[in-house]
């Protein structure tokens, strides 16, 4: 909270005072980093007949290991608009919360529904001014006043605008789905449909992303958030029973017992009163 | 433009004295709200936000070449201590109240909610009170196009009622 009653805006973006002195860490005395978690990632949009549907993997991985199994990659903006987020997870958490609560005050001092637009121009304005190293890459979907819109945001802040989008490691499967089956004036089934085909061959194909596929289904006025909405990737998990092992199965080879106490015997002196 | 504003969905706002500064106390605290979010990741408690917008109040008595707000806020909310109501004056104090009333009638508001004031009303029976309470110091003909009424219940959202909705309390009324 700023103390005085003229408030001055904070100074942004990163200062770049110690990049030569990292510069030397990393690349003259053999130290590695630390490796944070990326999400990986199958995202993918569509615009069909109603609305858009948005579709994202579950799966964040630390290099080579599974961080998360069931993490949830789209993100809520607005009640009308929500975002897929792949690249670094707590990048894409933190520029998505902070433009929601952006878009809160706006709402606020507008009165009036947000706009998609209204979102993707503060997202890019802000990854832009980070020059990239807010390592974010989102599929910005949402329904508003002027109709459903989807776009993609790169982590240098640029963005496009298209009927179907793919971003994130899987982005190449899930594309090559699209290619072929897009069409537009789908029917909400048939987009639910087209968007889990395209996540799941992220899913198989790319090992950056796995688990389950989410859907978020945007509409003029109502928004369906389909958590979960297919689990091809079930646990078999271990029988709950346990299991029943027969005494005498496992062969003793010998045995020594070691007190952790000596006991003692403690003899009760009468007290005088 | 309304009177009654949503600081956040279970908290709203209403002000009695100079408008252009309540905007300007309504602004902040929403931004505070948010911040507070941001930091917590948890809605705001009511008397969170009544302190800090307090807080604010009160710097513009202590600092050099600014005037104090010359309005009074009634803020309600509802969270998980349950609704709450609270006066915040232009010195930065403020209060609890189960009802309060402020502006020009503020005398004969207070005397007539001594009276009509329960603890178990019903909230229908709270918006008839409410205009009742209203009525008291009314100059001219009472009618959706000259009040505003804004509510908050157990849903926890705080909403201002279309002319609408008042001109059926206000048919009740009469």
């Amino acid at each position: 909270m700023s103390k005085s009653a003229i408030e001055v805006p904070p100074k942004s973006g990163f200062s770049f005072d110690l990049c030569r002195r990292n510069d030397m860490i990393l690349n003259k005395s053999g130290v590695k980093p630390p490796t944070y978690r990326k999400t990986g990632t199958t995202i993918v949009g569509l615009i069909f007949e109603d609305g858009v549907i948005l579709g994202a993997d579950t799966r964040a991985t630390e290099g080579p290991i599974v961080a998360d199994k069931n993490c949830e990659k789209i993100h809520y903006m607005a009640p009308n608009i929500y975002c897929c987020g792949a690249g670094t997870a707590a990048d894409t958490e933190a520029v998505t919360d902070m433009v929601s609560s952006q878009l809160q005050l706006h709402r606020y001092a507008t009165g009036r529904e947000s706009r998609v637009v209204t979102a993707l121009t503060l997202l890019k304005s802000h990854l832009f001014r980070y020059q990239g190293h807010v390592s974010a890459a989102l599929v910005l979907g949402g329904v508003d006043i002027t109709g459903p819109h989807l776009h993609t945001i790169y982590p240098h802040g640029s963005t496009d605008t298209l009927p179907y989008a793919t971003m994130g490691s899987g982005s190449l499967a899930a594309m090559a789905m699209f290619e072929s089956k897009y069409k537009e004036g789908l029917t909400r089934d048939e987009g639910i449909k087209l968007v889990c085909d395209a996540i799941c061959a992220g899913i198989f194909n790319d090992l950056g992303s796995g688990s389950n596929v989410d859907v978020c289904v945007i509409t003029k006025g109502k928004k369906d958030y389909l958590r979960n909405h297919m689990l091809p990737n079930p646990r078999t998990y271990v029988s709950a029973k346990g299991f029943a092992f027969t005494k005498g199965q496992t062969e003793v080879l010998s045995t020594k017992i070691t007190p952790l106490m000596q006991k003692l015997e403690v003899a009760e002196d009468a007290m005088e009163e | 433009v309304q009177k009654i504003q949503s600081l956040t969905t279970n908290i709203g706002v209403v002000y009695s004295g100079m408008g252009p500064d309540s905007r300007v106390l309504v602004r902040k605290s929403r931004k505070q709200a948010q911040q507070y979010y941001g930091l917590y990741k948890e809605p705001i408690p009511v008397t969170q936000l009544v302190r800090e917008t307090a807080a604010v109040m009160q710097e513009f008595t202590q600092s050099g070449g600014v005037r104090p707000f010359g309005v009074s806020l009634l803020v309600a909310g509802y969270d998980d201590n349950g609704p709450q109501l609270y006066q915040v004056d232009p010195s930065g104090s403020y209060f609890s109240w189960k009802a309060s009333a402020m502006g020009k009638n503020v005398s004969n508001a207070k005397t007539f909610l001594e009276k009509r004031y329960t603890d178990d009303m019903e909230l229908d029976d709270a918006v008839h009170t409410a205009i009742l309470t209203l009525k008291e110091g009314f100059e001219g003909q009472i009618s959706s196009k000259n009040i505003e009424i804004g509510i908050i219940g157990t849903d926890k959202i705080f909403r201002v009622l279309t002319p609408a909705e008042v001109d059926d309390y206000l048919a009740e009324v009469e």
